[in-house]
């Protein structure tokens, strides 16, 4: 019994030691480096101060940051659910046989790996308050015509609308290799038993597939909470600061402001966050995640 | 300093001192690697101004100071605007900035003031305009060169104005002529506008100078942009979108919107820089400049980049010779001159001439004569986040979210809390 | 709805309705990209001026600004040099590890997978200059190594490998086992070839993510030779103007091949299915 568990210990090291090697190096030594800083006053250049908590405290007490997290909270609370069921409609639309199956799954995959900077251009013309396709389709249908992503109500759900349209296709490609991988004697077996297109879908595949949903959401949030790119190129976290979220201001209090150890605690923050929520997803996916 | 740094440093390498990297390392030295074995100097230099169209003018400065200098080299890195700031901090942060680097007017104190720039002491005093020298110093001290400066302007579609019978703009005007004549040009139905002045910063700075009012108190310890001049200048920036000038949902503010409306025939007066020359000179129609209207005073705003020595650099000396060279050379100016540039900050105004002579715009004068009455934008150590401030509350006044009065008291208590 | 499917006229209509939707769809997501290409060779093209579907005179003029703009041929070659190799060390890496998580039963798994996670709840923003730091102290800044080490292994792909090996019958390693096979030998023999589409998927993640990937070169590349993709297309934005045809044409030359990628990763996706038969 001993022995066999310091082999199964030694082929762990084996196994994980490719990858944790250059993990711990790479990005947990920088974690803690940055956890260091967090407890100092340091604008990246002359000396670093040591002030203990004080930058946690005047985080907590800020609301900048409390606008920060609220954004970056309703942002992933947008984004998440339309580019979830997208991705999934997507991904059983194009499980199917049909023609030219392989161009459209390329088709919708493009958006994921065209860059902000492209993307952001062409969402600022869709949503254009005056002359946008959008606003145009909006009024032909006698619906109002918001500001986009010149108003700052509107500012943050432009950006969540472009960013689930282009991430559809990450969600769909993950889930299609989920469905790729459901035997197909299961599917036929419900068929046999009688259970038709939304019977099986509910009952059958969407069971089969939750280990693949349960990876899109854990995933989408932690990148979710993190969502930078997209607010920088698009809006700059305006109009008037509407649409800043938490990484933005990290971003400006590092290298705009010079401020580099309160860019530490609020990313320690941030972390919190983002570890609290995904702790209760790995606890809770016993109840819903089926494995073979 | 040392001391902090390697503290960190510490922590970063703990653990990782047994691994046999140092064999795979290339060891590639950036910044100071001095082939002493000719007794060459090579200078690094950081820079972002001249991407986008003037490299091949900077490597010509190099040639030239290259000749004239055969025991330093100058290798440029250079970086486009947008990513300079973040690329150079991060060099500084790890000790291996360019032994001289770019930096632009509204920043220098910041960089001043946290103890990065070396002191010169062995440049040409009277080679530069007085003021743009002065503008890099600090306590007494020269931590920068001048390097370029340009200015803001008042461009103008003669043809919108001949069409709309009205007068073009001379350097006497006021808001006044500016607001009627703006009225009277902007044609929404043909998507034709009068006016275009973004709502940020630079232009509440410089509109408060010309009403008059002032940024700050005597000794900066207190934000004075509140006062009835503050009130009228941010009115004035706030009240015209919507009105003479197309507003955010008609696509201000994206990438080129402006540039590319006055391009298009269909902007009668644009507030912006002589930069803007070039892209402009194939326009197909009459354009030209004025110096900016000023409201109860002449204000123009001007923009200055400048070069400093890297307080940590090796080679201290010849990086102070590569920049003296950089800013105050006949070479340097005749280049800047002729290739439409940033202007040289150089003292002798008759270097100047060439540039003068070109037309397009034939008032060319104006740019000269809107130094006659300069607004530098008020600097501060914590400059990023004055600016950001001012730029977020005149944008909710904009919005219609805040009165102007309520966005500049908040405004002000912001830039005060920065000051402490 | 479901009732009315089981008869072929009406499931052949619901196919055609979504056949139709695919379409329309495809047409939403490919529009942008048609409207970069247009751009790029419209002569003196400009996003601002909206979309028009046909050129008049077509042109390749941004392409060849592209080529004199920046050293287009170099930048290419270490882009992929450095997405193939980061790739490849992501999947060699990560299918190991995913296989130590979901086979082997050693103590502390569940935290140490954890920590695995939460090396992606710190954002690069702020780790970028303490590995900048550290990359100084080891002497690699400015060194193709230097690039590639975040790059080594990812979490994220450790993740969907582990979720992927999870979904492999535990009897095909029982049976292995019996045959005297051990965990070298089930991993390379049995797991990998069934986690084909995963292991497709990951490279395909990979493969983007270097190839897009911008903060970090920006502060670790200080050579102009080994500058990469994105930082040769950033300095096509000028501080105050750019043309905007010749962004595009970077962006086609950007997009294309990430494009190709994905389209070749497909076919295994497929492929390893059929191979290993587990219908």
């Amino acid at each position: 019994m001993q022995r066999s568990r310091w082999r199964t210990l030694g082929w762990a090291l084996v196994f994980l030691g490719p990858s944790a090697v250059p993990l711990v190096l790479f990005t947990a030594v920088p974690m803690v480096s940055s956890a260091w800083v967090s407890l100092h006053e340091w604008n990246l250049i002359s000396d670093m101060r040591w002030v203990g908590l004080d930058n946690y405290r005047s985080l907590l007490t800020d609301p900048a940051t409390r606008e920060v997290f609220w954004h970056t909270l309703l942002f992933v609370a947008g984004y998440l659910p339309l580019v979830y069921v997208g991705g999934l409609g997507l991904a059983v639309a194009l499980n199917r046989r049909m023609p030219a199956n392989a161009f459209f799954r390329a088709a919708y995959f493009l958006p994921v790996v065209t860059s902000w900077v492209v993307v952001a251009l062409v969402w600022q013309w869709l949503l254009n308050p005056s002359d946008g396709l959008v606003n145009h389709l909006l009024g032909a249908v006698g619906l109002g015509q918001p500001g986009w992503w010149t108003d700052p109500t509107w500012a943050l759900p432009s950006v969540i609308l472009a960013s689930a349209w282009k991430d559809l296709g990450f969600v769909m490609v993950i889930l299609l290799a989920g469905l790729q991988s459901i035997p197909g004697d299961v599917l036929e077996a419900a068929d046999v038993d009688g259970a038709g297109g939304w019977r099986r879908f509910w009952h059958v595949t969407l069971p089969l597939l939750s280990p693949s949903t349960f990876f899109v959401v854990v995933i989408s949030l932690i990148n979710g909470f993190q969502v930078f790119d997209q607010v920088f190129v698009m809006t700059g976290g305006g109009p008037a600061g509407s649409s800043q979220v938490v990484v933005g201001r990290i971003y400006d209090l590092t290298f705009r402001y010079g401020r580099a150890g309160e860019a530490s605690a609020l990313s320690w923050l941030l972390f919190a966050v983002i570890l609290a929520i995904t702790a209760v997803q790995i606890r809770g996916q016993k109840r819903w995640v089926h494995h073979a | 300093m040392k001391n902090n740094r390697r503290r960190l440093t510490a922590v970063a390498v703990a653990g990782i001192a047994s691994l046999a990297l140092g064999a795979c390392s290339q060891g590639s030295a950036t910044s100071k690697d001095d082939d002493s074995s000719d007794g060459q100097t090579t200078i690094t230099y950081m820079e972002f101004s001249s991407n986008g169209g003037h490299e091949q003018d900077l490597a010509a400065i190099v040639d030239a100071f290259e000749a004239d200098h055969p025991d330093v080299k100058v290798k440029v890195e250079t970086t486009p605007y947008d990513s300079y700031f973040t690329k150079l901090q991060t060099a500084l942060a790890g000790g291996t900035a360019g032994d001289t680097f770019e930096l632009n007017y509204e920043n220098f104190v910041t960089y001043a003031e946290n103890g990065s720039l070396a002191e010169l002491g062995s440049f040409d005093e009277a080679a530069y305009k007085p003021s743009l020298l002065d503008a890099f110093a600090r306590d007494g001290s020269q931590y920068a060169l001048p390097e370029s400066f340009s200015d803001v302007v008042l461009f103008y579609n003669k043809e919108l104005f001949d069409k709309a019978g009205v007068e073009t703009p001379t350097s006497d005007w006021t808001w006044d002529e500016e607001a009627a004549a703006a009225k009277k040009l902007t044609d929404k139905g043909a998507g034709v506008w009068g006016d275009y002045q973004p709502v940020q910063f630079f232009e509440f700075y410089k509109a408060l100078a010309q009403s008059g009012g002032s940024f700050f108190n005597e000794d900066q310890t207190e934000a004075t942009f509140d006062s009835p001049e503050g009130v009228e200048a941010a009115q004035w920036l706030v009240g015209k979108p919507g009105k003479t000038m197309p507003t955010e949902a008609d696509g201000a503010g994206t990438p080129d919107f402006d540039t590319n409306l006055f391009k298009d025939g269909k902007l009668a007066m644009w507030h912006s820089g002589i930069w803007m020359f070039a892209g402009l000179a194939d326009a197909p129609f009459d354009w030209d400049i004025a110096v900016e209207p000023g409201n109860t005073q002449k204000a123009s705003a001007m923009f200055a980049n400048g070069v400093a020595v890297n307080a940590a650099s090796d080679n201290k000396d010849a990086a102070e010779e590569w920049l003296s060279y950089l800013t105050s050379s006949k070479a340097m100016a005749d280049t800047r001159l002729t290739t439409s540039w940033e202007l040289p900050p150089v003292a002798d105004e008759s270097l100047l001439a060439p540039y003068l002579e070109q037309d397009k715009p034939a008032n060319r004068a104006a740019v000269m004569e809107s130094l006659e009455s300069v607004a530098l934008p008020p600097v501060i150590a914590r400059q990023a986040e004055m600016q950001d401030a001012i730029t977020k509350e005149l944008g909710e006044a904009a919005a219609g979210r805040k009165s102007v009065e309520d966005a500049l008291a908040d405004a002000k208590k912001a830039v005060d809390a920065l000051l402490g | 709805m479901p009732e009315a499917a089981r008869t072929p006229t009406a499931a052949r209509v619901r196919s055609a309705g979504i056949f139709a939707l695919v379409v329309l769809g495809a047409v939403v997501m490919l529009f942008p990209f048609l409207w970069t290409v247009i751009t790029s060779i419209t002569p003196d093209g400009n996003l601002a001026d909206g979309p028009t579907l046909f050129v008049d005179d077509p042109t390749l003029a941004a392409y060849r600004a592209l080529v004199d703009a920046v050293p287009i041929w170099r930048i290419l070659v270490n882009s992929f040099a450095i997405a193939i190799v980061s790739t490849l060390l992501q999947l060699v890496t990560g299918s190991m590890a995913a296989y130590g998580f979901a086979r082997l039963r050693f103590p502390g798994r569940n935290v140490v997978f954890a920590l695995y996670l939460a090396t992606m709840m710190v954002p690069l923003q702020v780790l970028v200059v303490p590995l900048f730091i550290e990359m100084k102290t080891l002497n690699l800044q400015d060194t193709y190594l230097g690039l590639l080490a975040p790059s080594f292994a990812s979490a994220f792909g450790v993740f969907l490998l582990k979720q992927a090996v999870e979904t492999v019958p535990l009897e095909l390693d029982e049976a292995a086992t019996i045959d005297g096979a051990g965990h070298l030998r089930i991993f390379g023999t049995i797991v990998l070839p069934l986690i084909r589409p995963a292991l497709a998927t990951v490279a395909v993640f990979a493969f983007m993510a270097s190839w897009n990937s911008f903060l970090w070169p920006l502060v670790v590349i200080r050579s102009p030779e080994l500058m990469t993709l994105p930082l040769g297309l950033s300095t096509l934005q000028g501080q105050f103007t750019t043309r905007w045809d010749v962004v595009m044409a970077g962006s086609v030359v950007s997009i294309v091949p990430i494009a190709l990628v994905y389209l070749l990763a497909q076919r295994h996706v497929v492929a390893g299915i059929a191979h290993t038969g587990i219908k």
